[in-house]
């Protein structure tokens, strides 16, 4: 049975620029009101059945909480259906209503009153919700004399205490110490195994994987997926991975704007831009010697950058990931075997490693004036633990003559899943040796 | 409308919370306690009585009591308007994270209201019995006359407190147009007073209906004018099921206004 049926509902919000809410501004000035139009969730269509148990994901501004506004009735669609079956119970937030002047148990009543709960049903449930809030001894004293964990406490016993058909949560599971949640959590086991339908929202993904039959993933104001917790938040955790990734680009790409700018040297922002400053560059033939950069530029290093095994550029990288240094060069002037080198350094120039195509003996192809070609070097498994790493690309002759070298000029992140200590992975095994006996 | 009835009636412990909190905290925590809720419409009494009596010079015999009748029924209505106007925005917390009928808000106002007006009583009679003035079958009608003044009152609250929403200024609007109200309605002088020429203004306000019946059952010690009365319950009726329909459809933005 389906307890819960959106259909293509779609809401949004008026943002105002500037707002006169009086009717004198308006009878007088006939002042219209501007506004900008956010959608906030855009046809979204879902069916949940009863005694299902539902997790909302999604970063901050998908629409989760609209969405569970709109279920609860705050808020109205603009268009489309909601239908629901059964007594709707919400926390959206805890200890809406409470009065600081009244002691805990006059507060119980009143708030679950504002839930719904008639007397009788109150009184039979005071206990209960006094002795599920640990607060006895506190219960007649005045809720403003709470600490805020109390606070939160009571609110959330007299919350979860409510028995509705539809159960509707919004970020509230985070309450009280561990105990505490470790209870709220079983109370939470306790309705679903009643047959209550839940549905909630959280950022604690551990316990929407314990709690949840079916993930849905909305972004955007969208329904983005949906299905079997594990999947979707594997899936959601990538996704969170990759915007990261693409915040990071997007910073270094307005940093590396405001370098082009300062010391107008060759970096690749847009294509045009680069031919702009290469015609330039060749026509004027400036030496460019910066504290970061120098050389004589037969051979120039245009562009250094990091991707993943299928060249998609990528600045966070997970320890143990792939990772490749593409390295963009330009032959002004024909020389002979030229090498090309990078080194890696931790944020405090420690240098963690360096090489060449001269140490590892790889060789070039053919070389022509004027081409342009790309260079890759790959690391199967980035072994380094998580901290920034700032790399030095080079290329020089044999002798070491130097036709560019970008020093420290580029970076990149490494997170890790686990918390060890220095700078390389060493690869290693623990194991039980042994115990020698006697001294 | 019966609807919505049914679902007031559903959260009616609710509205019961609502109406205590608003009695309790105003007693909670002053030194005079429930007695400030006395002494209001008696210090308003005095300072009327003494305009009135002594400076305005109102000839009238029992003037006192006379005034009081109008002026508890009176701020029965004007308290309601006065901070009804600003009850949903003050609730603010309530209505933007939980669901109820809003209907309840402004109910609520009114029903603390009336509890009011039946404390004053608890003066009202002494006074009465002071100036020696006579009761009768009459007080028989006092619950069907105090309903249409709640009918009428919940209706202007339903929409005052729906607009001021829209429009908070209406709040301080509603101020003055209380006061002007006050001087349009029966209270500090008597319907006999009321000059012939400008008399159709007056006839066009429902509370000079209400307030000449409360006068008529305690002060005169007869039956209020059913015709008139019924006429306007009729109105209020309609007034009503006009109010609760605006404040249905306004009250859907409610959570993203405030």
């Amino acid at each position: 049975m389906d307890v819960i049926k959106v259909t293509d509902v779609t809401k949004s919000f008026k943002v105002f620029k500037e707002r006169s809410s009086t009717l004198k501004d308006r009878i007088i000035f006939r002042r219209k009101n501007k506004f900008e139009s956010f959608l906030a969730l855009d046809n979204v269509s879902l069916t949940i059945q009863k005694g299902e148990t539902v997790g909302l994901i999604g970063r901050n501004g998908s629409g989760k909480s609209t969405l569970l506004k709109l279920l609860t009735g705050i808020l109205y669609p603009d268009a489309g259906d909601i239908n629901m079956t059964g007594k709707v119970s919400s926390l959206l937030e805890l200890g809406a209503g409470f009065h600081p002047d009244f002691t805990g148990r006059e507060n119980i009543f009143m708030n679950a009153a504002i839930l719904g709960l008639s007397k009788k049903q109150i009184k039979s449930k005071l206990n209960d919700i006094i002795k599920f809030s640990e607060l006895q001894e506190y219960i007649e004293n005045p809720v403003r004399s709470y600490s805020s964990g109390m606070y939160m406490r009571l609110a959330f016993s007299v919350a979860i205490m409510v028995e509705p058909d539809i159960l509707l949560i919004d970020e509230v599971l985070a309450v009280g110490d561990a105990a505490f949640q470790q209870k709220c959590m079983e109370q939470l086991m306790k309705l679903k195994s009643k047959g209550t339908t839940i549905v909630f929202v959280s950022h604690d993904l551990g316990a929407m994987e314990k709690l949840c039959d079916r993930v849905v993933w909305i972004n955007k104001s969208k329904i983005v997926a949906d299905g079997k917790p594990k999947r979707m938040i594997d899936k959601y955790l990538t996704f969170l991975g990759d915007e990261e990734n693409k915040r990071l680009i997007r910073e270094e790409e307005e940093s590396t704007h405001v370098v082009v700018n300062e010391d107008k040297a060759v970096e690749n922002v847009n294509s045009e831009q680069q031919i702009n400053v290469e015609s330039q560059e060749i026509s004027e033939n400036i030496e460019y010697e910066t504290v970061d950069r120098w050389g004589n530029r037969q051979i120039e290093i245009v562009d250094v950058m990091f991707t993943d095994e299928n060249n998609n550029k990528k600045i966070g990288f997970m320890s143990g990931d792939y990772m490749k240094v593409i390295m963009k060069y330009k032959i002004n002037q024909k020389v002979d075997s030229p090498i090309f080198g990078l080194g890696i350094h931790t944020i405090d120039h420690i240098n963690c490693y360096g090489t060449n195509t001269f140490i590892d003996q790889y060789s070039l192809g053919e070389i022509n004036e004027h081409h342009r070609g790309e260079i890759s070097f790959n690391i199967a498994s980035l072994d380094l633990v998580s901290n920034t790493y700032l790399v030095t690309a080079a290329v020089h002759d044999i002798n070491g003559n130097q036709y560019d070298y970008h020093d420290k000029r580029f970076s990149f992140k490494v997170s890790s899943t686990v918390n060890d200590v220095g700078i390389a992975k060493l690869k290693h095994f623990w194991k039980d040796e042994k115990n020698q006996e006697g001294l | 409308m019966f609807k919505k009835l049914k679902e007031i009636y559903a959260y009616r412990q609710m509205l019961e919370s609502l109406v205590l909190t608003d009695l309790r905290t105003r007693y909670k925590g002053s030194f005079l306690g429930f007695f400030w809720t006395l002494l209001n419409p008696l210090l308003m009494l005095l300072v009327y009585s003494i305009v009135f009596k002594y400076v305005v010079r109102i000839d009238m015999e029992n003037y006192t009591a006379y005034l009081f009748i109008g002026l508890i029924s009176w701020s029965l209505f004007s308290q309601a308007i006065t901070s009804g106007a600003g009850v949903i925005v003050r609730n603010a917390g309530l209505v933007k994270k939980i669901y109820f009928p809003k209907e309840i808000l402004p109910l609520s106002i009114i029903l603390g209201g009336v509890i009011n007006y039946l404390f004053s009583l608890l003066i009202l009679f002494p006074i009465l019995f002071i100036h020696k003035i006579n009761l009768g079958l009459p007080l028989l009608m006092i619950p069907l006359v105090l309903l249409i003044h709640m009918m009428f009152t919940l209706a202007m609250t339903l929409l005052i407190s729906s607009l001021n929403v829209f429009f908070r200024d209406l709040e301080h609007i509603m101020g003055v147009v209380i006061m002007a109200w006050f001087y349009l309605t029966p209270i500090v002088f008597t319907s006999s007073m009321i000059p012939e020429k400008i008399a159709f203004i007056f006839n066009l306000n429902p509370l000079k209906v209400i307030i000449e019946s409360f006068h008529k059952i305690f002060f005169y010690n007869q039956m209020p004018d059913i015709m008139s009365l019924g006429i306007v319950f009729l109105f209020s009726l309609l007034f009503l099921q006009i109010a609760f329909l605006v404040f249905k459809k306004l009250s859907r933005n409610f959570a993203e206004e405030i």
